[in-house]
């Protein structure tokens, strides 16, 4: 009960506080404050408590794949809004300065799309537990999750705050288009598993390597989306979602040239 | 912001918290394996107590007398958590009250998991070659597992509860660690502009030494430049003073002796007022540097401290036929006697100077929202936006040398008069005067600074 | 403009190559007829049947009706899948097609008594 409380909430909050811990990052980097932080977590809290309240609805829509098309539209529109972000930031290389609203305003929707997603699990986990004998163990292991969590976001901050202006951009870039990317594999997985997208047999059978059950393979899970059996479609759209902002940039660069050529990094 | 305590109190506390919890969970995750052990074992001895209990009974005993045996010796809660049977070719011979019917677990050696009266059992099969009997034992797995858990919980929970402690402990440690170097900064902080004194090198940690002992030698040096500064500047000022004096007087004498309408001696009168005026503004300039201020503040009206200083200034414009006119009442302020009379003096004599014969100068004393505002405007010619920041610069003129009016000026006003204003925490703001034309000039004393 | 989409175009040489090898690979999806459903039932945290026997390579559409108060989450790394299916309600989760073997699924929230296989025949 304990471990798996740890690992629901650790999974979720990682994922959450890796993104957060990037973005924030990278802002203190562009140097914009990051009070958006507190407006985003708000909306996201509030966005998984009413998401979480409301799942019982949402499961029925679409023949009872509500939950899943909905994930997985939420996932997509932080993937889109991720490469708005990338495309910004990939400006910034060039000419140093940023459209501070807008930066802003994408970065608040993407951490509360992000919390409202991962946070919703671990309402409903906590509302099921609570109803059963065992919750004191549950909370413990939640706060112990959570902590984790937490601790390895704000070490991640630190980590990309301490590298320098373009080292860390640059670096962030690489994160952001993995974790993007990994969105992207997520969401298809999800109308897969709805039946919205053609399923196939597994391209391939990794887990005798990294099994998405041990920590490494969680962890990279989290960074890059990770599946030890994707299918080709999965594979497919996990290789698009890189190349398209990557693209995107280079049309970017081409058309408004400068002297630095984000390509040749 | 950077805080360096921040970041060691979140860093440290960060590690701590992952290493804490990977260990607790570590500790809990082979706890759980040796309960889990420690249950099995169970299971496995009571199907042996069973074995041979069973083989002390003669076969022939029917379930009935069973279930008899079943209900004295099994007691409330473990009829809940323990089951078991006796199979025999493919028949039941014995089994527990709380077994069903069918077998609960599997035909084959060893430990399997099995769901059965709504729940989900561990469950262990023995096979006796000799009597060709199974022995099946089951325990429920969610009441061994909360068993296990509350036991192995008890280490946990001290260190979740520790955690919030220690994130207190770590900030006050920290806080602590750092006192130094915020009373350092305090003490820097705190230092007057003009205090140059060296900094204590008592009681400083080895790592702060350097940084105080080279802030102690830049002090020292700043101070020698500026003593320097100063003596130089008014040393030279005064020194020159005499001789302009004496000049004056020659000059006096000399307009006895030749025509006063000459027109190289108009000029040398014009040029000798004019250095006394610049070092007499020198002299100002330095009196009132933030640096030499040394004077206590005291309440001074404002208003009244214009009526005197328009009153001695009032000749010059009786002389240019300007009509001067004071608006506004009673206003104190925190300041300094000596300089504010300079400020508007300075003020007054500049409106004097720009504005044309026959113009226009008002003067308006009041209080704005708790602001007390000095405001002066002239109907003179004015002076461009973007000119504005340039006219505080110390010897700028307007237009350079090439400058209209024939006025005695040297530049310095406006660059004395900025220097008051900071030195009143005011604030100075140039604007179109309410005339045709003009420049108004506002200062402002803002109301935290008179309190 | 036209020299523009000519530069885009050969530009984007290496990338329009990955577009066409992608839409190659999604081909050879097959398509099924009639996806078989199977049903599972949760109750007191347990999963009824807890093992399921499915053909190989064949879709299938498990509808999951959760007979606790709490809500459970369906969960396999092997399939691939999660899910939270409310409490007192049904959830429908497409498998498949998958190569022979046994596929372990639990329940995220109770994972201790919420066990169960899919066996892929």
């Amino acid at each position: 009960m304990l471990l798996s409380s740890v690992i629901i909430v650790l999974r979720e909050v990682l994922e959450a506080a890796l993104l957060i811990s990037i973005l924030i990052a990278l802002s203190k980097k562009t140097s914009l404050s990051a009070h958006w932080l507190i407006w985003s977590c708000l909306l996201g809290l509030s966005g998984a408590i009413v998401y979480g309240m409301n799942i019982n609805n949402v499961s029925d829509w679409f023949d009872g794949v509500g939950q899943e098309v909905t994930n997985a539209f939420i996932q997509l529109l932080i993937y889109c809004m991720l490469v708005l972000y990338i495309l910004i930031l990939s400006r910034f290389l060039v000419h140093k300065n940023t459209f501070h609203f807008l930066t802003r305003l994408i970065m608040i929707i993407i951490v509360a799309l992000a919390i409202t997603r991962e946070g919703t699990e671990i309402v409903l986990y906590f509302f099921s537990v609570t109803h059963s004998k065992t919750h004191l163990t549950a909370v413990v292991g939640m706060t112990i999750g959570a902590s984790i969590g937490v601790s390895v976001g704000f070490l991640f901050y630190y980590l990309l705050n301490s590298l320098k202006l373009e080292q860390s951009i640059f670096i962030g870039l690489i994160l952001l288009l993995l974790v993007s990317a990994g969105m992207v594999s997520q969401a298809s997985l999800l109308l897969i598993q709805a039946d919205w997208l053609p399923a196939q047999l597994p391209l391939w059978n990794s887990s005798a390597f990294i099994s998405e059950k041990s920590v490494t393979g969680q962890l990279l899970y989290v960074l890059l989306g990770y599946e030890s059996t994707p299918t080709a479609l999965q594979v497919s759209l996990y290789v698009l979602a890189i190349i398209v902002p990557i693209g995107l940039m280079q049309v970017l660069n081409k058309v408004y040239p400068k002297k630095i050529n984000l390509a040749s990094l | 912001m950077k805080s360096i305590r921040f970041f060691l109190s979140i860093v440290i506390l960060s590690t701590i918290t992952i290493m804490a919890f990977l260990a607790a969970l570590n500790g809990y995750n082979d706890s759980m394996a040796s309960a889990e052990e420690l249950f099995d074992t169970e299971l496995v001895d009571k199907a042996n107590l069973l074995a041979i209990s069973y083989s002390v009974r003669p076969p022939e005993t029917r379930i009935s007398d069973i279930a008899k045996f079943d209900q004295i010796k099994e007691s409330q809660q473990s009829e809940q958590y323990f089951a078991f049977q006796i199979w025999k070719n493919e028949k039941i011979l014995l089994t527990s009250i709380n077994a069903p019917q069918d077998a609960i677990a599997h035909f084959e050696s060893g430990f399997h998991y099995k769901n059965f009266l709504n729940h989900r059992w561990r469950t262990y099969s023995q096979y006796n070659k000799k009597t060709n009997i199974w022995i099946l034992t089951a325990e429920r797995i969610d009441i061994r597992y909360v068993l296990a858990e509350n036991i192995v919980l008890e280490t946990i929970i001290p260190v979740v509860i520790m955690l919030p402690f220690l994130g207190l402990l770590i900030w006050t440690i920290i806080t602590y660690g750092l006192s130094p170097l915020r009373n350092l900064a305090q003490e820097l902080g705190d230092k007057r502009a003009d205090d140059l004194t060296a900094l204590s090198i008592e009681n400083q940690p080895v790592e702060l030494i350097q940084v105080v002992n080279s802030t102690n030698d830049l002090f020292e040096r700043l101070k020698a430049s500026f003593l320097r500064e100063k003596r130089f500047s008014s040393d030279a000022a005064h020194e020159l003073r005499t001789p302009i004096s004496a000049i004056k007087i020659h000059l006096h004498n000399l307009s006895h002796l030749i025509s006063e309408d000459e027109q190289s001696f108009i000029q040398l009168r014009s040029s000798v007022d004019r250095m006394g005026h610049l070092i007499e503004q020198i002299l100002n300039l330095n009196r009132t540097s933030t640096e030499q201020y040394m004077s206590r503040f005291s309440t001074i009206d404002l208003y009244s401290l214009a009526q005197e200083v328009i009153a001695s200034e009032y000749k010059h414009f009786a002389q240019k036929n300007l009509q001067i006119s004071l608006e506004g009442d009673s206003n104190t302020i925190n300041g300094d006697k000596f300089s504010l009379e300079l400020l508007v003096q300075n003020l007054i004599s500049n409106a004097c100077k720009y504005t044309p014969e026959s113009g226009e100068v008002l003067i308006k004393v009041y209080c704005n929202v708790g602001d007390i505002i000095f405001q002066i405007e002239d109907s003179g010619s004015g002076i461009p936006v973007d000119k504005y920041e340039r006219l505080f610069d110390r010897f700028y003129r307007l237009d350079g040398d090439c400058h209209t009016s024939n006025t005695i000026g040297c530049g310095l006003g406006l660059a004395i008069v900025k220097q008051i204003v900071e030195l009143h925490h005011a604030e100075i703001f140039l604007g179109q005067s309410s005339f045709k034309t003009g420049l108004m000039v506002r200062v402002v004393f803002s109301k935290e600074d008179l309190s | 403009m036209n020299y523009f989409i000519n530069h885009v175009c050969h530009f984007f040489r290496f990338q329009i190559i990955i577009f066409i090898t992608v839409f190659v690979l999604l081909i050879p999806v097959q398509v099924y007829a009639g996806t078989p459903i199977i049903h599972i039932e949760i109750r007191n945290h347990l999963f009824i049947p807890s093992e399921i026997i499915i053909p190989k390579e064949t879709k299938v559409k498990l509808i999951i009706h959760n007979k606790d108060e709490t809500d459970e989450e369906f969960e396999s790394y092997e399939l691939n899948r999660e899910k939270v299916i409310v409490g007192q309600r049904k959830g429908v989760i497409f498998i498949g097609p998958l190569p022979s073997g046994v596929y372990p699924f639990f329940g995220e929230f109770f994972p201790k008594t919420a066990q169960g296989k899919v066996i892929v025949k």
